[in-house]
């Protein structure tokens, strides 16, 4: 099944002054299950496609189709409700609510679905268990290394049960370690729960553990592989 | 947990909340203490007035206060003096007679009126005998004896023991002049009364005003004024309506009714509260924008990942208005203790203004003032600093929502 189409999907900065086409005519299918990585040089486009995909941003031209809504229709705030609803996000940093727990972040998004209080801490635990904290339920995220943090983020994003993840270079601030530990975490989850996982990087050692690869250069698609 | 991240967001920067719980608390005291200095100014005002000049409640003959003409008394009043002293609830009753004339001595004159007074029952009903500060109370010695202010006596020049010329014209329209020697100097504190009023005995000034002529009248039944102290100054009203129903062709009258200064000098004090409140209220307002935009701005990214996650424009929102609510509702408590025991300390011991008491006293003000409150006032503050708090976070409250996630998250 399709979770996202995308079809001559065109973004331009700064129209007015010096227009960037940061994407030029992108068209991309996104099938359930897969755990495929946007590749490509600085400025490519990787962010931008991944935001407008997100419905963080909006496409100057083409459609953007996500579990089959038209996220180009929809209002602001509508779109806020869809996010909450359908889409998981891991940032690069600043994933994470400083004043809340690593269980408080993790809940937060299921209290704003407005899901029972039990229901909350469950699915909390139980997510921080399967990325491995289950020891720092209770930490802030300043008492969380770098690499722990991504994990409550990659926790924090599959909460609410989302039809896929979308990660920006969510490697880029770790160590090798924890960038392989993190990279383990989502093959599971992507082999054991079937969650669709979309990431964007730099790294070869994470484009290595991908099973599709899009390159962008460009802000058009230049390579589309999938591997065995 | 919205409002748990709220409150804990309060305490990300330490200092700068506690500079702005400060800087409400210290409004609250400051709105607090205002209110109850001036109260108690007001009160003091009041008090005095009433204890020294106007007494509770006053029964003339209706006419009588259109021109205080002599003719005008209080008609069969000894019955209604008897009738008045026996209704409970009431205090002290002084019956008067008073004319309007002149006081005069060898280095000039003044309009005044004089009034006619049995001294043990005068004392009774507004301490007149207190207020002597030199030479000695009316009493059945001598001739014709007379009590003059400081202020008047300097006026005309003449101390304890001199001699004075009162003119007046009497019931049948004569003028009449008399003279009387100074017995004492009194002083109520409050200088356009002392300038103005003379007193004497009753019997003196009647013997005057009842021509030799006239035998409808006899010396110990002409009244013009009954004075009534009660003993609870808050049935001034329910015992003044009684009198009216008793004595319809009287006219009874509270002191508000005598002295419509002090009536509005008492409502005034609601005002004199909301205009400090106000004017602490809009300098708390910019405080709060300033401490909340500053909130709001060093969290853009993190602001832009709520709304990226799905945390919906109304809930960011309320967020930030919660956070100055929570500002606001831990200064309010600190504020209003602090208000409430500077005033209950000041209440009991009183701030001494004497080096103020010359012009306090031209207004007819006692030199100490003690604070004094309305309860109200607590509540009235404590509302309209929880509504500042909401007003003033919802400039930076929009100012968040205005944020756009994928622009908030690349903000540097
Ligand atoms: N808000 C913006 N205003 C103007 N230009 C922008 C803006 N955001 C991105 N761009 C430009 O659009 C192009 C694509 O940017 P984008 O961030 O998508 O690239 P990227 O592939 O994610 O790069 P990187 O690997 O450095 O993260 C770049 O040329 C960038 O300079
Ligand atoms: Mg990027």
């Amino acid at each position: 099944m399709k979770v996202i189409t995308t079809k001559g999907v065109v973004k331009i900065y700064n129209p007015d002054k010096i227009p960037v086409k940061a994407l030029d005519g992108v068209d991309l299918e996104i099938k359930e299950g897969e755990f495929t990585a946007i590749v490509g040089p600085s400025g490519s486009g990787k962010t931008t496609l991944l935001n407008v995909i997100g419905g963080l941003d909006r496409p100057d031209e083409g459609d953007v189709e996500v579990g089959g809504h038209d996220i180009d229709a929809m209002s602001d705030n509508k779109l806020i409700d869809f996010r909450k609803e359908h889409i998981g996000f891991v940032f690069q940093a600043y994933n994470l609510i400083p004043v809340l727990t690593a269980r408080e972040n993790v809940e937060f998004v299921m209290l704003l679905q407005n899901r029972p209080k039990k229901e909350r801490r469950e699915r909390a635990e139980e997510l921080l268990r399967a990325v491995g904290l289950e020891d720092k339920m209770d930490k802030r995220p300043s008492e969380l290394s770098g690499g722990q943090q991504q994990r409550v983020a990659v926790a924090r994003a599959l909460a609410p049960k989302p039809d896929f993840i979308l990660a920006d270079e969510p490697t880029a601030n770790l160590d090798s370690k924890s960038t392989a530990n993190l990279l383990d975490i989502m093959a599971r989850l992507n082999e054991e729960e079937k969650i669709t996982f979309i990431f964007s990087t730099h790294d070869q050692r994470v484009i290595d553990r991908a099973r599709r690869v899009v390159t962008l250069v460009d802000g058009k698609v230049a390579t589309d592989e999938v591997r065995g | 947990m919205i409002p748990i991240m709220a409150w804990r967001n309060i305490w990300r920067s330490k200092t700068r909340s506690l500079v702005v719980i400060g800087a409400i608390s210290v409004g609250i005291w400051a709105a607090l203490s205002l209110t109850g200095f001036a109260t108690g100014m007001m009160k003091s005002y009041v008090n005095n007035a009433v204890q020294n000049i106007v007494s509770h409640i006053q029964v003339h003959q209706p006419e009588f206060l259109d021109e205080y003409e002599v003719k005008y008394n209080i008609p069969d009043a000894l019955a209604v003096e008897q009738a008045i002293r026996a209704e409970p609830g009431i205090k002290a009753v002084s019956v008067r007679s008073v004319a309007g004339g002149m006081v005069s001595s060898s280095q000039g004159a003044r309009g005044v009126r004089i009034k006619g007074v049995i001294p043990e029952e005068e004392a009774r009903v507004n301490a007149l005998d207190e207020n002597v500060v030199e030479g000695e109370y009316l009493s059945d010695k001598g001739r014709n004896p007379i009590l003059v202010s400081g202020d008047l006596a300097q006026k005309l020049n003449v101390k304890v023991r001199s001699k004075v010329v009162l003119n007046f014209q009497d019931r049948g329209g004569s003028i009449t002049a008399a003279a009387f020697r100074i017995v004492g100097i009194f002083d109520t504190g409050n200088n356009p009364f002392d300038l103005s009023h003379v007193f004497v005995r009753r019997s003196d000034l009647n013997n005057l005003l009842i021509p030799a002529t006239d035998s409808s009248l006899t010396a110990d039944a002409l009244t013009h004024e009954i004075a009534i102290m009660v003993e609870d100054i808050r049935n001034v009203d329910t015992i003044a309506n009684k009198l009216g129903a008793e004595f319809p062709g009287l006219k009874v009258q509270t002191y508000r009714e005598i002295s419509p200064d002090l009536e509005l000098y008492e409502g005034q004090i609601k005002n004199v509260s909301l205009i400090y409140l106000t004017v602490i209220l809009l300098a708390l307002v910019f405080g709060i924008i300033n401490t909340m935009l500053m909130a709001v701005l060093e969290r853009i990214k993190e602001l832009g990942m709520l709304m990226a996650i799905g945390m919906n424009k109304l809930r960011v929102f309320s967020m930030i208005v919660l956070e100055s609510i929570l500002l606001g509702l831990v200064a309010i408590p600190v504020g209003l203790f602090l208000g409430y025991i500077t005033i209950d300390y000041v209440g009991k011991n009183g701030i001494d203004m004497s080096i103020y008491a010359q012009s306090l006293e031209n207004y007819g003000m006692s030199p100490i003032i003690y604070f004094e409150l309305d309860p109200g006032v607590y509540l009235q503050v404590a509302v309209g600093v929880f509504l500042t708090a909401v007003l003033a976070s919802i400039y930076p409250a929009l100012k968040a929502i205005r944020l756009k996630p994928v622009e908030a998250l690349r903000t540097i």
